[in-house]
């Protein structure tokens, strides 16, 4: 793949290594270098790195030069001067070549879009804007429809104008209109996906591969997305399965520069630690920490290590962090502001802090009223009471806002409306905003550093980081943005600088199967099963990591026989004997010195010996012996696991808990920056300080049967001193230490113990025959050998993955899959879908199989509709609710039948060696909204059905819609079954849920 | 032997009738009981709810055959497979069809259903391969792509309100048929298949198994689906042109005519037309040195039921 590399920044003269299609590319390089490098004139460094994919063996189009000299008038010009990035990606387009535009969210990659419409408006030719989010696209739909009139837009809720030029969709539509062969496929030139990071995503990112992959010949595309490190991999993908080449334009210009401040909980002031210029500011971030104010012990102990030191309650008198944080922004005129948490309930806490806040004049009050009202207009008068509603309009004219996704969805476009005019000046949101259409505020505020991932609070990472403070600062009225991160614990620079100034995440691919795509692929001549695999993005990076491993490998196999050892087999054995005696000797102080046993001896004042710190990591001794060091034992405490909650439980079975003993010895102590210091546990006869340290239990190596008298307070130095001095004088006395006799002492009978003991005392032997233990370099032949075996090692693992990915991905579970659709009767051995399978075909918004099994066994067949409805509510929602009630037992029972079902399904699966936990995707059916979703299709009102459950408005909504789109893909199985009943109750259930406020229109339509 | 009109000597009849029982009798105990015909009453358990699929109806409480052919359950939906009847289609089957009509933005194809099926001159990709919208011009010049009488082959892609079916033409390897036999056999015969087009290299013909009975034989063509042959300029296309009229070789005429017969002598006996099968009948003729014409002749008819017979015998065996 040859390519032609071009930095706006660099001059001219840089040698183009044999671009294929020459004459038409230098001729643009010359434009496009002179026009970047005059805006470098001015003084302003936006550089723009442009860079060309060839498919291999590429042949440059004629055509491609007159057309382009036919164009020579834009199609569509823009009344501001275009960025270099911009004008770079629209001089492709005018070449008629896919482009994908790498930048930030607010450096305005919409104008290539703008463009690519335009274009393709005027030659008369269709063209696609995907999207991932719904509420994206209805936003871009107003968005171009107020541009160019010939819109229409298609999501799962809503379709307008489907036979427009331009149309707006989601990626999710668009994949199934390519499956279904419409006509749009046929006559769509230019295809936009923006956001195509979202390729990542783990449960969606494969629809953006397969839409891609599917994509017809001709077309060319727009790839727009947030910055990634590698999107130079992803236009190679991009050139190779579509035969054509694709153009990268990066950039990480922002239009405004970023501030990055600090503000550490409890203090008073922000501290500027990444400034527009990008550089870090090392003494003001330990200013920062420094000025981090400690949590009172006991509060400490009550939150238990907890995370939520964000939504701490303000103690008597005094004011949160949040609202002196706020009051101070809107001191500073920092408003508007965005404040981000992580999630929707610590949203909507944070915003009721602010209740004394007023932030809004008179007049803005009233108009913020016109506009809530005109909005709200549309809802029943039943809607309009429901308490998200009421509560909402106070917290607004006060200026302050809040968005999730847990909001009705026509008031979060109420709040996006009130916060692009301005009228909001406050607004609490979680990450959702952070993506999609131009909102940006002057600051934003992170509330918290870390974040929930599913199962730890984990650090933000830069990716996520840089999405969010995009929205930081507004272009053309602000110089710079601001970021403030409220940081409430310690903080590494490492870490700070990894999140502040880090890159993006790469994007990679998030490729898996299903079986709806394995049908929908089965059922039409072209599709072909394994040639998706092998053009997957997927395959396409594991064959790229490829030559890398071969590399590594490589490197690593030299330096491993590059090694050479004198009589290495001699040395290998011995070396083998000292692992053997080592796991050996570790064997049995396990068992000697387990809680079990030893407990009752670890009285205060007995000696104990112990391994000191390795000196150095990377090195493990090699010697029989270890490095032991003895001390005085002071006091023994149990581990708090997290596990052991159950306090009671715990005592009566102390073996199973984890110990530390707290031993007096000598020890080093360095600094090692700021905040860490290091112990390090040193010999009795080295320098260093008396210290007590606690060490876990598994350390001991040796009990003294010796007890010293100990003086209670421990806290003088010399105290401390002199006990060390006890020690080693009794040392010096008795050089074995007096160990105890297990046997004998400790009284330990257990059968591995002794078993333990006679081989070690064999292999003591064996080592006295060994001649090579007496080689004087013994000790560093060893080592040489260790690191030897551990390349070994190394590069076995190398090659191990290389198997793995020089094989075509996914193969054994396409296999393993299709053998499922096989025994459920979906396929037959031919690989022909059948009837059943035609039916999973049209079901791609919740799980096909199980559905599908439900369907033929009658079960939605003698159910009413609304306990139908009810029941396929479980299909579609996935939150987690901890104390949901149980629905009522004809519900219940239907439940139980899903759940049998499920679990058939998973079953059969897992015999077929498909990767499944069985319970895991049983419990995926979450019965929590059956009871309201039950209400709702009875006719119940909206604010009755909200006092049923104890959800989210907005999540609700949510899952109804979904639901809708369910029983329209049913009614297409249905009648591909030709079953006209159960047809005539799916629509019949559509009607009975698709009504009022759940399927009120989105403002932007 | 119903339906079979060959003139048979006598010992030629019977041949053929001990292979056709011998077929028969392997059949028979494959599923004989599920047989039904029209306002026969499908039975089913009460208890149960069953789904009612194609070709069943409910009529004072029982369920009712309303086709001929044979009762299949899969799960609990109940439906009758019919066995010899007129086309049906489903989406995704490869029909070859015959313009009858040029109409507003559609042609009207005759593909042995109830109704005409309709290509819309947006499903079909454009011959100069450019993704645009169709204008009215295209629509104007929509008799350059095809005519009355043209062959074509396309994919079902769904179904409209009136129960008349949608075509696309996915592919550029879709679209119009020349230089060959279109042959039309029982639909029932074709069974569905994951592949339906079949490029024979080594005859050098293309065969098409249309779903709805129609079948094509005819010249092999490559698949034009390289992007720089597409955007070709108007000397390539006439270039293409003068090619499409070029002579086809005698070997290539002998070879559709001889796949051409094959498939007529296995839909004279009335077997399932897969390309195994007509490989196998080609074969045959090829060992036993017949001529085109000699393979319709009524030897070879009994031969290959004979074969047929043998084959399916060995088939079971294996299997039990």
């Amino acid at each position: 793949m040859a390519s032609v590399k071009r930095k706006s920044i660099e001059s001219q003269q840089e040698d183009h290594p044999l671009p294929p299609p020459q004459k038409q590319l230098r001729e643009d390089n010359s434009n496009n270098n002179s026009r970047s490098s005059k805006i470098i004139g001015h003084g302003e460094a936006v550089a723009c790195l442009h860079d060309v994919s060839y498919p291999g063996n590429y042949v440059p189009p004629f055509s491609s030069i007159t057309q382009t000299q036919k164009d020579s008038k834009p199609a569509k010009e823009f009344p501001f001067t275009l960025d270099p990035f911009q004008s770079e990606a629209i001089s492709c387009l005018d070449s008629g070549q896919s482009v994908m535009v790498s930048a930030h969210t607010s450096a305005g990659k919409t104008v290539v879009a703008l463009y690519a419409i335009a274009m393709s408006l005027k030659n008369q030719q269709r063209v696609v804007y995907t999207s991932p989010i719904k509420a994206l696209s209805n936003q871009k739909f107003r968005e171009f429809k107020e541009e160019f009139s010939d819109v229409g837009l298609m999501t799962g809720d809503v379709t307008i104008d489907p036979n427009a030029s331009c149309l707006v969709m989601t990626t999710e539509i668009w994949r199934s209109m390519q499956y279904k062969g419409s006509e749009t496929t046929r006559e769509v030139a230019w295809i936009i996906f923006d956001e195509v990071h979202y390729m990542r995503d783990r449960e969606r990112g494969v629809v953006w591969e397969e839409s891609i992959l599917m994509a017809p010949k001709n077309a060319r595309f727009v790839f727009l997305s947030a910055t990634v490190p590698n999107a130079k991999e992803f236009a190679d993908w991009v050139a190779k399965v579509h035969q054509q080449p694709c153009h990268i334009v990066y950039t990480d210009y922002r239009p405004t520069p970023l501030q990055h401040y600090i503000f550490p909980s409890g203090g008073e002031g922000l501290y500027l630690v990444v400034d527009e210029k990008a550089k870090f500011r090392e003494d003001s971030f330990q200013k920062a920490v420094n000025a981090l104010v400690p949590k009172v012990e006991g509060e400490k102990k009550r939150e238990n290590g907890k995370w939520q030191k964000g939504l701490n309650v303000s103690r008597l008198g005094e004011e949160s962090d949040i609202f002196k944080m706020v009051k101070m922004i809107i001191r500073r005129q920092y408003d508007p502001v965005i404040l981000f948490s992580f999630s929707k309930r610590e949203c909507e806490f944070l915003a009721m802090q602010m209740a004394k806040m007023d932030l809004n004049q008179d007049d803005e009050k009233a108009n913020i009223e016109t506009i809530f009202w005109s909005a709200m207009d549309m809802l029943s008068d039943d809607d309009k009471k429901l308490p998200q509603v009421s509560n909402m309009l106070p917290l607004l004219k006060r200026g302050i806002g809040v968005h999730h996704s847990g909001l009705l969805p026509i008031l979060k476009e109420v709040i996006e409306i009130l916060f692009q005019e301005g009228l909001i000046k406050c607004l609490f949101a979680t990450e959702t905003f952070s993506i999609g259409l131009n909102m940006p505020a002057k600051t934003v505020v992170f509330t918290n550093v870390r974040k929930f991932d599913g199962d730890k609070f984990r650090w933000l990472s830069s990716g996520e980081y840089i999405q969010m403070s995009g929205r930081a600062g507004r272009r053309g009225i602000d110089d710079r943005g601001v970021c403030i991160l409220m940081v409430d614990e310690k903080l590494e620079p490492s870490t700070a600088k990894m999140m502040l100034k880090g890159s993006a995440d790469s994007l990679n691919s998030a490729f898996h199967l299903s079986y709806n795509m394995l049908l929908n692929q089965m059922r039409c001549e072209d599709g072909d099963l394994e040639n998706l695999l092998r053009n997957s993005f997927f395959q396409f990076q594991a064959d790229r990591a490829l030559p890398d491993l071969e590399k590594q490998a490589k490197v690593l196999e030299e330096e491993r026989n590059s090694m050479v050892i004198e009589e290495e087999e001699n040395l290998k054995n011995y070396y083998d004997l000292i692992q053997q005696y080592k796991s050996l000797k570790k064997d049995v102080r396990d068992i000697v010195y387990s809680p079990k046993h030893c407990l009752s001896y670890l009285q205060s004042g007995r000696l104990v010996c112990i391994q000191c710190t390795e000196s150095d990591d990377k090195s493990p001794s090699f010697l029989i012996e270890d490095l032991v060091t003895w001390g005085v034992i002071v006091n023994f405490d149990r581990v708090k696991g997290v596990s052991d909650v159950d306090v009671d439980d715990a005592i009566r079975k102390p073996e199973n808990a984890n110990y530390t003993v707290d031993v007096l010895t000598r020890c080093v102590v360095t600094k090692d920056g700021v905040a860490k210091k290091k112990i390090k546990v040193v010999p009795l006869t080295e320098h260093g300080e008396p210290l007590i340290v606690s060490i876990p239990i598994d350390q001991i190596n040796i009990l003294s049967s010796a007890r010293l008298y100990m003086s209670k307070d421990l806290l003088p130095l010399e105290v401390r001193e002199n006990t060390l001095k006890q020690v080693s004088e009794f040392l010096s006395r008795k050089p074995s230490g007096l160990p105890m006799d297990p046997e004998g002492d400790m009284n330990i009978q257990s059968s591995s113990y002794k078993k333990a003991v006679r081989r070690i005392e064999a292999l003591e032997h064996l080592f006295e025959k060994h001649e090579i233990a007496k080689s004087p370099l013994i000790k560093e032949k060893l080592k040489v050998l260790h690191t030897k075996q551990e390349l070994t090692a190394r590069i076995k693992l190398i090659r191990k993955s290389m198997r793995s990915s020089t094989a075509l991905a996914f193969k054994d579970e396409l296999k393993a899959r299709k053998r499922v659709l096989r025994r459920l009767g979906y396929i037959t051995s031919d690989d022909v879908v059948e009837l059943k399978g035609k039916v999973a075909c049209e079901i791609s918004s919740a799980d096909e199989l199980t559905l599908t099994e439900l369907m033929f066994n009658g079960v939605l067949k003698d159910i009413k509709v609304e306990e139908m409805v009810s029941l396929l509510s479980c299909f579609v929602w996935q939150e987690k609710l901890q104390d949901a009630a149980k629905p009522r037992e004809e519900l219940d029972l239907l439940f139980t039948q899903l759940q049998d079902t499920a679990r058939r399904v998973a079953k059969i699966q897992l015999e077929c060696k498909v990767q499944i936990d069985v319970e895991n995707f049983v419990s995926s059916f979450r019965p929590d909204i059956m009871e309201a979703v039950y209400a709702w299709a009875k006719g119940s009102k909206f604010y009755e059905i909200m006092e049923i459950t104890k959800v989210f408005e907005g999540s609700l909504i949510r899952a109804i819609r979904r639901l809708e789109e369910v029983l329209q893909q049913l009614i297409e199985a249905a009648k591909s079954i030709g079953e006209t009943e159960l047809e005539a109750k799916f629509e019949e259930a559509v009607s009975k849920i698709k009504r009022d406020i759940v399927f009120a229109a989105s403002l932007y339509l | 032997m119903r339906g079979i009109e060959i003139s048979l000597n006598q010992t030629q009849k019977i041949r053929l009738q001990r292979a056709l029982k011998q077929l028969e009798s392997l059949y028979l105990r494959a599923n004989f009981n599920a047989s039904v015909t029209v306002a026969d009453t499908i039975p089913v358990s009460n208890e149960d709810t069953i789904l009612k699929g194609h070709g069943t109806s409910e009529r004072d409480g029982e369920v009712v055959a309303t086709l001929c052919g044979v009762v299949e359950r899969v799960n609990k939906l109940v439906y009758v497979r019919t066995l010899r009847a007129r086309y049906k289609p489903e989406i995704g089957d490869i029909i070859v069809g015959r313009v009858v009509e040029v109409a507003q933005k559609r042609w009207k194809l005759e593909i042995n259903f109830s109704q005409d099926a309709v290509l819309m001159l947006s499903s079909m990709n454009l011959p100069d391969g450019i993704q645009r919208r169709r204008t009215a011009l295209d629509e104007l010049n929509m008799r350059s792509i095809f005519e009355e009488n043209d062959v074509v082959c396309g994919e079902v892609r769904n179904f409209q309100n009136d129960g008349g079916i949608q075509l696309q033409a996915r592919s550029q390897k879709y679209g119009k048929l020349e230089k060959g036999q279109l042959l039309t056999i029982p639909p029932y015969l074709v069974k569905r298949q994951k592949h339906h087009f079949h490029h024979l290299e080594h005859y050098g013909v293309d065969l098409i198994l249309g779903c709805n009975g129609f079948i094509w034989v005819g010249e092999l063509v490559e698949a034009r689906d390289c992007i720089e042959e597409d955007q070709l300029n108007n000397t390539e296309q006439q270039f293409t042109k003068s090619n499409t009229t070029k002579e086809m070789p005698l070997e290539t005429r002998r070879s559709i005519c001889q796949i051409a017969n094959a498939i007529r002598v296995l839909s004279i006996l009335g077997f399932n037309v897969t390309l195994e099968v007509i490989l196998e009948t080609i074969d045959l003729s090829r060992t036993l040195n017949l001529g085109i014409d000699e393979m319709l002749g009524p030897e070879f008819h009994v031969l290959v039921a004979e074969r047929e017979a043998e084959r399916r015998t060995s088939m079971t065996k294996r299997k039990g």
